[in-house]
C-alpha cells in the first residue's frame, strides 16, 4: 500500500513538473520578441553558449571523422570498396553522429553551465531581485540564453560534420592513400543534400531547442541551495543526454523510412 | 495616522507549518520601521507579502492603497517601480559591474540617455560612498561594500518604500555601523519610508522610529525605541535582552529526561 | 573593449558555423550539381528493374547527368515506371533516346545508362522513353545459361 502510495506521489510529481516546464518554456517563448530588440543580450550569450563551446566540438569533430576514416577504411578494403570511404563517413555525419554528438556535448558543457548559472542566480537571489525591481527574470534571463542555445547548436553541429568530413579525408586520403577525388566524388553522388543534410540540421535544431530548454528549466527550477544546484546541473547532463538519443530515435525513423 | 502599509488578518501557512495565524501590521509613511522576531517565524515572508512575491492564504495586504494580492501581474510590476528592496545577500547581477547593477534598473525601466543615467548613478554611489568602485565586479567586493551597492540598487528609481531584509547579519561592526547610518539617512534625507526586518536587536532598535515584534504568527510587541526597551511583556523582555530560557523556552519540546535515559537502557 | 572582443568572436563563430553549412550543401552534398530543383523529368517503362533504387545515377556515356527521382508500378500493364531527374543543361536528348539498366561492374550497383537517338526533337520534360532494356538479373541469366548448356549437350 505504501509502495503504491510512493509510486502514485512519484507519478504526480512527474507530471507536475512536466506542466511546470511547460507553461515555462511557453513563457520563455512569449519572451523572446521582446528581447529582439536587444540583440546584445543575445550576442553576449552566443559567446557563452556557443563559442566557449567550439573547441571542444572541433576537436572531438576531428577525432570522431578520424576515427571513422580508419574503421570505414578497414571495413571497406574487405570489399574492396574503399573508394566509398567519403560516402560512408559524411553520411554517418551528417545523418547522425553530427547532430548527436554534438549535443551529447553541448548537454555537457553549455547545457550544464546555463543550468549552474540560472541556479546560482536563484540560489543569491538574483532572480528574486529582478522580480523585485520589476524586471522579469524570464524575459530577462531566460529567454536570451534560450535563444542563443537554440541558434548556437545547428551550427555547432555543422562545424562538427564538417570538420569530422575534413578528419576523415585526413586519414583515408593522408594517410591510408585513398584517391582524394574518389573520396569527395563517392560523397556528392551518395549524400543528398535534402534526404542528408537538411535532415541533419532539422535534427540538431531541434536537439538544440530540447537541451537548451532542460537546461534553463533545470536552472530555474532548482532548489535554491548550492546542493540543489548541482543536483540540477547533473539532472540536465542525464535528462538532456536521454532526450537526445531518445528523440533521435524518433526522428531517425521518421527521416529515413 | 497615515500609514503606507497596512495588514490585515493575514494568516499564511508553509505547507504543513503554519506562519501566521492573525497578523495585523501598520507602517508609517515616511519613517523607519523595524521588524524584529527570532529566526525563521516569517520576516522575509513579509517583505515578499508587500512585494507581491508570495500571497498571504487569508487577509489584505494594503500597500498605498491597493491591496496586493488581489493585482494582476502587470500592475503589480507597476507598483514595484515603486518599491526598493536590499536582500539578505547584496543579490547583485553578478555578471555586472557596480556601475551597471545600479544602473540596471534605471535602464530597464526608463529611456533616458546614457549621460543623464551616468549622473544618477554616480549621485547614488556618492551617496553610499562607493563612487570609487564603480568599475569592481560583485565578486570583489566585500560583504559590507556589496550590500551598500545593493542599497544604491534598490533606490536608483527614487521608490517611495524601501525594504531592508536582514541588513546587518554578517557584517562587522564598521559595515554594521555604516548601513545604520545609510538606513537613517535615507530614511530622513530622501523621505522614503523604511522597513527594516532583522533579529539584531541593537541596531534594529536603534534606528526604529516604530518596533514591532513578531512571535508565535502575530505581533506580540509594538511601540517606539523607548516604549520596547521599558516593556513588561516577559517575551518582549527576553527578546530584548536576550535571555537564553523565558517564554520562548531553551528546550525543544521532550520527554521528561530522566525517564529518556531509563528507556535508552531497556533496548 | 571586452564588449567588442565578445562582438568578434560571436561574428567569427556565426560565420563559421554558416560557412559549415555551405560547405556541407556544395561539397559534401550534392547541391552543386544543381540537378534537383531545376531537373526536367522523364519517364521510362521497364519489364524489370533488378535492384534499381531511387538516387541512383543516370548515365550518358558514362558521365553522370542526373538521378532516378522515383519508382513506380503501372498498375494497368505491371510494369515498373521510372522516373529520370535530368540536369537542365543535358537537354538536349533526341526522342527516340533508349535507357537500360546497367549494373556497376559485375556485383555492383545498378544505374540507368541513356543512349541518345537520332531524331531531330529533344525530350522535354514530362516525355517517355520508349526504347528501353530491362536489368539482366543474375539468377535468371545463370538459369537461362544453364538450361542453354544442358539442351547443347543433348
Amino acid at each position: 500500500m505504501k509502495a503504491l502510495q510512493g509510486l502514485g506521489g512519484w507519478t504526480l510529481d512527474g507530471v507536475q513538473r512536466w506542466g511546470r516546464a511547460t507553461l515555462f518554456l511557453s513563457h520563455a517563448l512569449i519572451g523572446i520578441p521582446k528581447i529582439i530588440g536587444r540583440f546584445n543580450l543575445v550576442v553576449k550569450q552566443i559567446y557563452a553558449v556557443g563559442v566557449l563551446t567550439l573547441v571542444i566540438i572541433v576537436v572531438s569533430g576531428l577525432f570522431v571523422g578520424m576515427v571513422l576514416g580508419l574503421q570505414g577504411y578497414n571495413t571497406l578494403v574487405d570489399f574492396g570498396a574503399e573508394s566509398s570511404l567519403g560516402l560512408v563517413v559524411a553520411l554517418s555525419l551528417t545523418r547522425e553522429l553530427g547532430p548527436v554528438l554534438t549535443a551529447l556535448l553541448f548537454a555537457g558543457r553549455a547545457g550544464s553551465a546555463l543550468t549552474a548559472e540560472i541556479g546560482l542566480m536563484k540560489a543569491t537571489e538574483q532572480l528574486a531581485a529582478m522580480e523585485m525591481m520589476a524586471v522579469d527574470p524570464i524575459d530577462r534571463v531566460v529567454a536570451p540564453r534560450f535563444l542563443a542555445g537554440f541558434l548556437s547548436m545547428p551550427l555547432l553541429a555543422a562545424l562538427f560534420t564538417t570538420v569530422g568530413v575534413w578528419g576523415g579525408h585526413l586519414v583515408g586520403v593522408g594517410v591510408l592513400g585513398v584517391d582524394s577525388g574518389q573520396y569527395w566524388s563517392a560523397m556528392q553522388d551518395g549524400v543528398d543534400v535534402y534526404d542528408d543534410v537538411l535532415n541533419g540540421v532539422v535534427k540538431s535544431v531541434v536537439f538544440g531547442f530540447v537541451v537548451t530548454w532542460i537546461a534553463v528549466f533545470e536552472g530555474y527550477d532548482a532548489t535554491p541551495t548550492s546542493e540543489g544546484v548541482s543536483r540540477a546541473t547533473t539532472r540536465t547532463v542525464v535528462n538532456a543526454s536521454l532526450a537526445v538519443l531518445g528523440l533521435d530515435f524518433v526522428l531517425t525513423s521518421l527521416m529515413f523510412d | 495616522m497615515d500609514n503606507l502599509i497596512e495588514m490585515r488578518h493575514v494568516q499564511f501557512a508553509y505547507g504543513q507549518r503554519r506562519i501566521y495565524d492573525n497578523l495585523n501590521v501598520s507602517i508609517p509613511r515616511g519613517k523607519v520601521s523595524v521588524i524584529m522576531g527570532p529566526s525563521g517565524c516569517g520576516k522575509s515572508t513579509l517583505l515578499n507579502f508587500i512585494g507581491g512575491r508570495v500571497k498571504p492564504d487569508v487577509g489584505e495586504i494594503i500597500v498605498d492603497g491597493i491591496d496586493v494580492a488581489k493585482l494582476n501581474r502587470q500592475r503589480l510590476y507597476k507598483l514595484r517601480k515603486s518599491m526598493g528592496m536590499m536582500f539578505q545577500n547584496s543579490a547583485l547581477l553578478t555578471d555586472l559591474s557596480v556601475f551597471e547593477n545600479v544602473a540596471f534598473p534605471i535602464r530597464e525601466h526608463t529611456e533616458l540617455d546614457e549621460k543623464l543615467i551616468r549622473h544618477l548613478v554616480l549621485f547614488k554611489l556618492q551617496m553610499v560612498g562607493l563612487r570609487g568602485a564603480r568599475d569592481l565586479k560583485p565578486a570583489e567586493l566585500s560583504g559590507g561594500m556589496a550590500r551598500r551597492v545593493a542599497l544604491a540598487r534598490a533606490i536608483a528609481l527614487d521608490p517611495m518604500l524601501v525594504m531592508y531584509d536582514e541588513p546587518f547579519t554578517g557584517l562587522d561592526p564598521i559595515s554594521k555601523g555604516v548601513i545604520v547610518k545609510l538606513i537613517r539617512e535615507i530614511g530622513d534625507a530622501l523621505g522614503m519610508t523604511s522597513l527594516v526586518v532583522t533579529h539584531d536587536v541593537e541596531e534594529g532598535l536603534s534606528i526604529a522610529d516604530q518596533v514591532f515584534l513578531l512571535g508565535d504568527g502575530e505581533v506580540v510587541g509594538q511601540g517606539t525605541r523607548a516604549e520596547m526597551h521599558a516593556s513588561e511583556f516577559p517575551y518582549v523582555k527576553q527578546f530584548i535582552n536576550g535571555a537564553p530560557d523565558g517564554p520562548v523556552a531553551y528546550h525543544y519540546p521532550a520527554p521528561d529526561y530522566r525517564a529518556d535515559l531509563m528507556n535508552g537502557e531497556d533496548s | 573593449m571586452k564588449r567588442s572582443a565578445v562582438e568578434l568572436w560571436v561574428g567569427l563563430f556565426v560565420v563559421a558555423g554558416l560557412a559549415s553549412l555551405g560547405v556541407l550543401a556544395f561539397k559534401v552534398g550534392n547541391l552543386s550539381s544543381s540537378d534537383i530543383r531545376d531537373a526536367y523529368k522523364v519517364t521510362a517503362r521497364f519489364d524489370n528493374i533488378g535492384g534499381l533504387s531511387v538516387k541512383a545515377p543516370v548515365t550518358l556515356a558514362g558521365v553522370r547527368i542526373g538521378r532516378v527521382s522515383d519508382i513506380r508500378i503501372d498498375s494497368e500493364d505491371y510494369r515498373a515506371i521510372v522516373e529520370l531527374s535530368i540536369r537542365p543543361d543535358f537537354d538536349n536528348l533526341p526522342l527516340d533516346t533508349s535507357a537500360a539498366i546497367l549494373t556497376q561492374g559485375l556485383l555492383g550497383a545498378q544505374y540507368v545508362g541513356v543512349e541518345p537517338g537520332g531524331e531531330e526533337e529533344y525530350l522535354k520534360d514530362g516525355d517517355e522513353i520508349e526504347l528501353t532494356q530491362s536489368a539482366v538479373v543474375l539468377e535468371q541469366m545463370l538459369g537461362q545459361f544453364l538450361y542453354g548448356q544442358a539442351g547443347g549437350s543433348e
